[in-house]
């Protein structure tokens, strides 16, 4: 294990043009790690971790436009991806197939992320509402309504007991996913929220805008706990590390940031990338960061856990 | 009549913007040679200052007044406006991406889609640059950039509708399209292929003229009978028959050529 922050790996031209967003998964078979891609050229890539490098596993066909959004499902064994062209696909990881498409309707396909417990998965739609299909189904199940602007990032709670999305005004929403009810409304940023996630033990959010500010809210008493400044541009996507103390962000700045939670700073900055980062994520363990940019590279990093 | 002082001169290559601004910045000199004990470095830190405002103040100044010129319909007056502008602050983004919508309505296409690319190259996150880039790139014929450049206006602010529903649904429905004209098209020079290869290369001796002849009476019989075919077999036939007049009249130039 490493004690200090490195980048690890770059896989130059990954995609034929700008990568818009990432994933890891798990391989069933040999347990070894996956990192999912989605591009501006309409592909989905599945590439294994192995050795310390990247190793294109599947190539994943379907999309008739650029892929905004992938997720992998908290069981580790489905991706899905959401697209321009309005559809979001289910995908096997393993054998590279897909499972279903759903038709979301136009312009109602964006961010996509599964619930905790694998079987539903969330979108957000342009007139505000948070729609909900079921995993098995690939049918709409119902939708949660914020009342608000177009919905660019949604995040569940890993307790599975919340659900906040994100819009394109700076406005946050809080869902308690039993009952349906929005139990706040947060007018945390001027600017469109490209991001937000929860820590793992479901305490926290936090939020990236393109405002350039990183906010830390409390998530039982819709507190805000700290706003983080450091990014020189729009801060485009925010992913928490599995232990709770870190999180990473992503910025047109060209820079991935790590956050120490508990102090609020900043602990790393990664000036990999030539061109807007678009994507970051850890993996399951929290000892590896990958991101994704328009420079067309995938970056993982050795962090110290 | 005309004189050659140098006034004159600098009327004519230096920018009228620029010569105001030495000529301001001269008055400004005179004005601190007159003072005494002058704190030189802190003098030119001020100027420098003030420069800077100046520059982006009258570049803001000229934006306004071409965007009225535009409004109005002269577009070759805005276009100077806006070259002035860029002179003074050659970073916003702002003033390529309003000349590429100016040089767009002069069907100054090519010069359009440059000045639009300079401008999401100066701001990556400015949609209605990329918007207009893409449109810029329809005007050319380049569907699938065009519908690039929608789409990374649109990831950037999917709220915007007008990019969706006129935008990239309107080019991706041409794209659609462009296999049908394209087949069309691929058919037409195969066609124009047969009658060229008909044609021996011409060396003025009596029985190659003859050949020539012949084959040309022959392709232009070839020609009328395409014509036909073309009106009977597709409904929409207007600019493939216009197309194939076109061949015809280079056809008859060949042949005096060849004469």
């Amino acid at each position: 294990m490493s004690t200090q922050y490195s980048i690890l790996f770059k896989q130059e031209h990954a995609h034929e043009d700008a990568i818009w967003s990432v994933g890891w998964g798990k391989n069933s078979n040999d347990g070894s790690e996956l990192v999912i891609s989605g591009s501006l050229d309409d592909l989905v890539k599945v590439w294994k971790w192995s050795d310390e490098r990247l190793e294109l596993q599947s190539t994943l066909e379907g999309h008739q436009l650029g892929v905004v959004s992938v997720d992998v499902s908290p069981s580790g064994n489905i991706m899905a991806s959401s697209s321009l062209d309005a559809h979001i696909r289910l995908w096997d990881l393993e054998s590279g197939k897909q499972i279903r498409a759903i038709d979301a309707g136009p312009v109602d396909a964006w961010s996509v992320a599964f619930s905790p417990d694998s079987q539903h998965l969330a979108t957000g739609s342009h007139v505000g509402k948070v729609n909900i299909f079921g995993v098995e189904t690939g049918k709409k199940e119902y939708s949660l309504d914020t009342r608000g602007k177009f919905i660019l990032s949604i995040a569940y709670s890993p307790d599975g007991k919340y659900l906040a999305s994100g819009a394109i005004d700076g406005i946050i929403n809080i869902f308690d996913i039993a009952t349906g009810k929005l139990l706040h409304t947060l007018e945390g940023h001027a600017m469109p929220i490209r991001s937000l996630t929860f820590s793992p033990d479901s305490q926290l959010l936090v939020t990236a805008s393109d405002d350039g500010y990183i906010k830390i809210y409390e998530v039982q008493h819709a507190s805000l706990a700290a706003t983080l400044s450091g990014h020189g541009s729009w801060v485009l996507n925010v992913a928490f590390s599995p232990d709770d103390t870190h999180f990473v962000s992503s910025s047109s700045d060209k820079s991935v940031k790590v956050w120490d939670v508990s102090a609020r700073t900043c602990v790393h900055t990664f000036l990999d990338h030539q061109d807007q980062v678009w994507g970051v994520k850890y993996n399951k363990n929290g000892s590896k960061i990958v991101s994704v940019a328009d420079d067309q590279e995938i970056h993982v990093y050795d962090c110290p856990i | 009549m005309a004189s050659f002082g140098w006034k004159r001169k600098i009327g004519e290559k230096v920018s009228k913007a620029v010569s105001q601004h030495f000529e301001e910045e001269a008055a400004d000199e005179s004005v601190v040679l007159d003072s005494h004990e002058v704190d030189w470095l802190h003098a030119i830190k001020r100027k420098k200052g003030i420069l800077l405002e100046d520059n982006t103040a009258r570049s803001k100044r000229l934006k306004e007044e071409g965007s009225l010129l535009a409004e109005d319909g002269r577009h070759k007056e805005a276009l100077t406006k806006w070259d002035e502008a860029i002179q003074l602050t050659p970073e916003d983004a702002a003033l390529y991406e309003m000349k590429a919508q100016v040089l767009m309505g002069v069907h100054e296409i090519f010069p359009a889609v440059q000045a639009a690319e300079t401008a999401v190259q100066r701001n990556p996150r400015f949609v209605e640059a990329w918007q207009t880039l893409g449109r810029a790139q329809l005007g050319l014929g380049e569907i699938t950039m065009a519908i690039r450049s929608f789409q990374i206006g649109l990831h950037i602010c999917p709220a915007n509708t007008e990019l969706w529903e006129q935008d990239l649904n309107w080019a991706r429905q041409l794209l659609q399209q462009k296999p049908d004209t394209e087949s069309a098209e691929a058919a037409e020079r195969k066609r124009g292929d047969i009658t060229r290869e008909l044609i021996p290369d011409y060396d003025f001796e009596s029985d190659e003229v003859v050949a020539a002849c012949d084959a040309i009476s022959q392709r232009h019989k070839m020609a009328a009978a395409n014509k036909a075919i073309v009106v009977s077999a597709s409904g929409s036939g207007d600019p493939a028959v216009r197309k194939e007049e076109n061949m015809e009249t280079n056809d008859s130039k060949e042949f005096i050529k060849a004469r």
